[in-house]
């Protein structure tokens, strides 16, 4: 039955409807064209920002891969590798080299962190990570370093990210 | 009048969509924003505070207020540096044998906590245990410093120490609010539960100030004060203890309320002829614990949630399984050596694949 109801109603059809409907795709399709444009100029490239003391020390795309040397005085430096569109520190003058354990970062919100030289890697612009934080295992008896277990009380800095 | 009637549906259809996309553009503009915030200078780790408020101001404000907060914490735990004005852990630890010392009411809140999760875990978790992890501490610390010459301690030495952790000597007057080492020779040190009664603590605070969603992270002990700014829950990754693996996380858990903690042997360490030691102590040996690279613990209280995962750390999976079972509202999941991953019966999250 509808098979034959279809064509039928289709010569019904008025001009002026079908105008309206050209119009109305038309106008569909620029908005469309208009949102896709938006985003793609806004669309930024992701890359890794380098903090020390919790100031902005540079900024390296992630598409670029390269080698950076990070000082953070005294002699002391954390050595930052980009390649294949990730970050990671393959070398620090620190004593438990937590930061070279990391592993490579590339998502929004993911980051590097070296407490002793108080050096901070956070990645900017990438992908969207799946979660919202992570449970890892610091947690323990007995965590800390030379000169106490939660002394640490000369590298404060703040840093604020919006999402 | 068939056709005129499904046109105007579609018209009608259209406008519609067109009226939610501007509502929920203008609702999306009347939302609070996410934010997050990362710290350094409390527990010798990373803090990072995730966030809904209305502006950047509002919340800077208040995790500016965590942040001093937790700094008290911290202060109040340090076993290694005297702060002005407070008697911390350092101090009881001074005056061990000599007399007791007059302490803050959190203290006497933590040192309670750590007693009730000895009894509790069989003696598994230790805050009196100081004398020995000190020495284990100084081995670690030496055998990073110069990777060559790393050492074990002398058994010898361990075993004597290990004679000075009785937590039964660890006098709390409550009434008085002090607290009384008797042996001279012993030493606390609530590096297990510290931060995880600071970080309950702080949550407590958060939602005191009207914070309603917010996550806190103090060195990847997490905690979530309500859900997130959009009625979803906070979604925290179990972190893969195969750091070499290109999957970072074995699975995810959605947290509206309550902790999870995890102890591993991935990331404090030191080697010893090859062979990796972690920093954490099981009491009953006295040797690190290697019964398998991480555990974590869902519950309510995330001291207790951190005083648990320690413990479990120090025991094998059966053990700790039983254990678990026992405890109404704690949860926990083992990552294996292999990768396997075993859990308790109402661990619920999504395997990572």
């Amino acid at each position: 039955m509808e098979a034959s109801v279809a064509p039928a109603d289709l010569n019904l059809m008025k001009k002026n409807d079908v105008i309206l409907m050209g119009v109305l795709a038309a106008a569909a399709l620029i908005l469309s064209v208009g949102i896709s444009l938006y985003f793609a100029a806004n669309t930024k490239m992701a890359e890794a920002v380098v903090y020390v003391d919790g100031k902005e020390q540079g900024r390296y795309a992630l598409n670029h891969p390269q080698t950076v040397k990070i000082s953070s005085g005294d002699g002391n430096y954390n050595v930052l590798e980009i390649k294949e569109n990730q970050a990671e520190i393959t070398e620090a003058s620190c004593p438990d080299k937590l930061c070279v354990k990391h592993r490579p970062v590339k998502k929004s919100g993911e980051s590097l962190v070296c407490l002793p030289n108080r050096v901070v890697v956070e990645i900017e612009n990438g992908d969207e990570r799946e979660v919202d934080s992570s449970a890892s295992g610091t947690g323990g008896e007995n965590h800390g370093k030379k000169g106490g277990i939660y002394g640490n009380a000369d590298s404060s800095c703040i840093c604020i990210f919006l999402y | 009048m068939h056709v005129k009637k499904s046109y105007g549906a579609v018209v009608v259809l259209l406008a519609a969509v067109l009226v939610a996309g501007f509502l929920a553009a203008e609702s999306k503009s009347n939302r609070m924003e996410r934010y997050e915030v990362k710290f350094f200078d409390s527990f010798d780790t990373v803090t990072v505070i995730t966030g809904y408020a209305k502006s950047q101001e509002e919340f800077q404000e208040q995790t500016e207020l965590l942040q001093k907060k937790l700094k008290y914490y911290h202060e109040l735990f340090d076993i290694y540096h005297a702060y002005e004005g407070i008697n911390n852990i350092k101090t009881v630890n001074d005056a061990a044998g000599k007399e007791p010392v007059e302490v803050d009411r959190e203290m006497i809140g933590l040192l309670k906590l750590g007693k009730e999760m000895y009894q509790e875990t069989g003696g598994k978790i230790n805050i009196a245990y100081g004398s020995v992890l000190s020495v284990w501490h100084e081995y670690r610390e030496q055998g990073m410093a110069d990777p060559k010459e790393a050492q074990l301690p002398p058994e010898e030495l361990l075993r004597k120490q290990s004679e000075h952790t009785d937590i039964s000597k660890v006098i709390i007057d409550e009434k008085a609010s002090t607290v009384f080492l008797q042996d001279e020779d012993m030493s606390l040190d609530v590096g297990s539960i510290g931060k995880g009664y600071a970080v309950q603590r702080l949550a407590e605070y958060a939602e005191e100030i009207g914070m309603k969603h917010l996550l806190i992270s103090v060195g990847g002990n997490v905690c979530a004060v309500g859900n997130k700014g959009d009625g979803e829950p906070w979604r925290v990754g179990i972190e893969n203890p195969d750091l070499d693996s290109d999957q970072s996380y074995v699975g995810a858990v959605e947290l509206t309320e309550g902790s999870i903690v995890t102890s591993g042997n991935y990331q404090r360490f030191y080697m010893v002829e090859g062979k990796r030691y972690c920093h954490i102590i099981d009491p009953d040996t006295g040797m690190p614990s290697e019964y398998f690279p991480s555990v974590s613990v869902m519950a309510e209280d995330s001291g207790k949630a951190d005083a648990l995962s320690t413990s479990l750390f120090n025991m094998e999976v059966q053990e700790g399984l039983a254990l678990v079972e026992s405890m109404p509202g704690v949860e926990a999941l083992w990552i294996m050596e292999d990768g396997g991953v075993r859990c308790s019966s109402g661990f619920e999250f999504d395997e990572e694949k």
